[in-house]
């Protein structure tokens, strides 16, 4: 008596099936959640609903638990879900399914053999949507709102290692905003976070979805190109660079210009890891600076 | 009618056991051995009419034993008895030329239809 | 078995045990290949009793050196209660997914690759701990809930006393299992490490399972 009451009024999906696959219980959460009444899907088999459930990897787990008493584990990390639902509320907005951590285990007769398992259907879309915000958190730069260095080391790695994998070109821009040091003393630094800002602004507009903008130090930027050859990245950095010298930059009543410099490397035979990427970028960012600024090199 | 078993198995326990198992006044002469190669010995020795042979020994496997005794006595009736009943296994067994398969462990039941099984393999043989 | 086992069990119960795992491993073996088409081959189960305390230094010895490895974790209760470890050499992982998850790998889940990896080494290491303490315990007349099953990436070297289920001065038993897979050539290792309190349990379930067949 009191079991059943729980078993209707937790919250969490509860079901049970036979070794047949054919549903024998299926809870309010289930019924609630999916839209499938308890009265249509008892008595059916349980793919008839979810013929996505019926896959090797999910009978096989069912084949465990029924032969060998243990308890399977289809983790959200791997499936993101079990039973394709709608996610609560609000957060049905940003994922198209709940998110579930799902269970499973044998429910035993008088003999103590496994007659039936049960599966536990648990909805963890708000954690994983906290998990997700956190990620982005680490990865972004709260001024500009362009990808951190957190986030640059691992996909630069990782970058390097799929474009020479396939043999494919990679470039990387180095930037830094010449005179940025006399844009914050003359206008104040409220002014000098506009500026990196709008920076960004321009930067971003100029370049692939694919490409990612990275802020690396105070004023210092860096461009992740995969597919993109020395000679196309030369040409984007030029455009980068006249997008921020020919406009002119406007604060509150101050107008004033601003230039960058660009350092451009590219993957090749000498130049193929993070490391001597980076190394390589620099010192062509030093060039730039030495020639005058206001150049790509 | 059997009058002489011989049970190789490394474990005194799982002999005690099949010994257990048997029917009440079976009235079989039993031989034991603890490993393949001292079961092909005590085959030599005694010529036992039925043989329980377990697969995982030290020395030399159930496997080899039964291969070994039926080259000395192409007529052997031998019973694997193991817990690893895959259909390879099973299949091995066979084509090595033992009579079928137990499972382990075994019951009353198990023994009393290998000692009916046996019997009659036996008796074709004597024949 | 080792000297310490002397202290704790009677050369009978020894006998008795080595046999109940000979079995239930044999039968773990059998029924996860007809079963869930797992073609794995379990070495003859190697008993050890050790002291709580020297636990770290006996599976570093047991690991043949390489101290470096993927673990998968599982607590099991019952009245068999203790740790399930299975052990798989660092790189494993690769050779298990090509085994384990062919429809995965054609792009059903939406995943990196680390994420599938690890839990694959999570799917075979709880039905493989699933299937081997789900016999041993099917034959001693228990049944065990399980927690879900951990993926730690650990230096052996670096474990401590208490990690382990097991109080320092207390006895665990040790069961301890090669694994291969037949068609990957894949090696691991399985220990199972019991709680002093299920051995009293387990020295009365050893006498009932002798008992059952008189």
């Amino acid at each position: 008596m009191i079991f059943a009451q729980i078993f209707d009024t937790i919250n969490n999906g509860l079901l049970v099936i036979d070794r047949e696959m054919t549903v024998k219980y299926w809870n309010r959460w289930m019924a609630m959640h999916s839209g499938i009444a308890a009265d249509e899907i008892v008595g059916t088999s349980l793919f008839s609903y979810f013929p996505e459930l019926d896959q090797p990897h999910f009978r096989r787990n069912c084949k465990s638990v029924l032969q060998f008493g243990n308890f399977c584990y289809f983790s959200q990390r791997l499936h993101k879900y079990l039973f394709p639902m709608s996610a609560p509320g609000s957060l049905a907005d940003s994922f198209d399914h709940m998110q579930q951590s799902c269970s499973m285990g044998p429910l035993r007769n008088k003999d103590n053999k496994v007659e039936m398992l049960y599966i536990s259907v648990q909805d963890v879309t708000e954690v994983v949507s906290y998990q997700k915000k956190l990620v982005i958190m680490n990865h972004t730069d709260q001024l500009t709102g362009v990808y951190n260095r957190n986030y640059m080391e691992p996909h630069l790695v990782k970058e390097i290692e799929r474009c020479r994998r396939y043999d494919h070109n990679m470039s990387l821009l180095m930037i830094d905003v010449d005179l940025f040091k006399i844009i914050n003393d003359n206008y104040g630094h409220p002014c000098g976070d506009y500026a990196l800002k709008t920076i960004c602004e321009r930067i971003t507009s100029n370049i692939r979805k694919s490409d990612s903008l990275i802020r690396y130090g105070g004023d210092e930027f860096c461009i992740i190109m995969p597919e993109t050859s020395e000679k196309d990245a030369y040409k984007v950095a030029e455009t980068i660079r006249k997008s921020i010298s020919d406009h002119p930059f406007t604060f509150a009543d101050m107008t004033f210009n601003t230039t960058i410099s660009i350092g451009v490397a590219t993957l090749d035979q000498s130049t193929d890891d993070v490391e001597s990427m980076l190394k390589k970028a620099d010192e062509a960012l030093y060039s730039a600076k030495q020639s005058g600024r206001n150049s790509v090199t | 009618m059997l009058k002489s078993l011989l049970i190789v198995d490394d474990s005194p326990v799982a002999r005690m056991i099949i010994k257990k198992c048997l029917p009440a006044e079976h009235g079989l002469q039993i031989y034991e051995a603890g490993n393949g190669q001292e079961g092909v010995e005590q085959y030599r020795t005694h010529n036992p009419d039925l043989t329980l042979m377990d697969l995982t020994m030290p020395i030399m496997n159930g496997f080899e034993a039964v291969e070994h005794i039926r080259g000395l006595d192409p007529e052997a009736v031998i019973i694997v008895s193991t817990a690893d009943i895959q259909e390879k296994v099973i299949q091995r067994v066979k084509d090595l030329g033992a009579l079928y398969t137990m499972k382990k462990p075994p019951s009353k039941k198990s023994l009393t239809e290998a000692l009916e099984r046996g019997a009659e393999a036996f008796a074709q043989v004597q024949k | 078995m080792n000297a310490a086992a002397e202290e704790v069990f009677s050369s009978e119960e020894k006998d008795i045990l080595q046999e109940v795992m000979n079995i239930a491993f044999g039968q773990a073996t059998a029924e996860l290949a007809e079963v869930i088409d797992i073609f794995v081959i379990l070495s003859v189960p190697n008993i050890k009793v050790v002291k709580g305390r020297d636990l770290p230094g006996y599976f570093i010895n047991e690991m043949d050196g390489s101290s470096v490895v993927n673990l998968i974790e599982q607590n099991f209760l019952g009245k068999f209660s203790g740790q399930a470890m299975l052990i798989f050499p660092s790189g494993a992982e690769k050779e298990l997914i090509k085994l384990f998850n062919q429809e995965n790998a054609e792009g059903t889940y939406d995943v990196d690759i680390d994420t599938l990896e690890q839990e694959t080494l999570i799917e075979v290491g709880n039905i493989l701990i699933g299937a081997c303490i789900g016999k041993i315990t099917e034959l001693l007349s228990d049944f065990v809930t399980y927690d879900p099953p951990r993926l730690v990436v650990q230096d052996l070297a670096e474990s401590s006393p208490s990690h382990f289920p097991v109080d320092e001065d207390s006895f665990a038993i040790s069961i301890r299992t090669v694994f291969r897979f037949e068609q990957q050539n894949v090696e691991g290792y399985l220990f199972l490490i019991t709680k002093q309190r299920s051995i009293k349990w387990l020295k009365k379930a050893l006498q009932s399972f002798l008992e059952s067949f008189m």
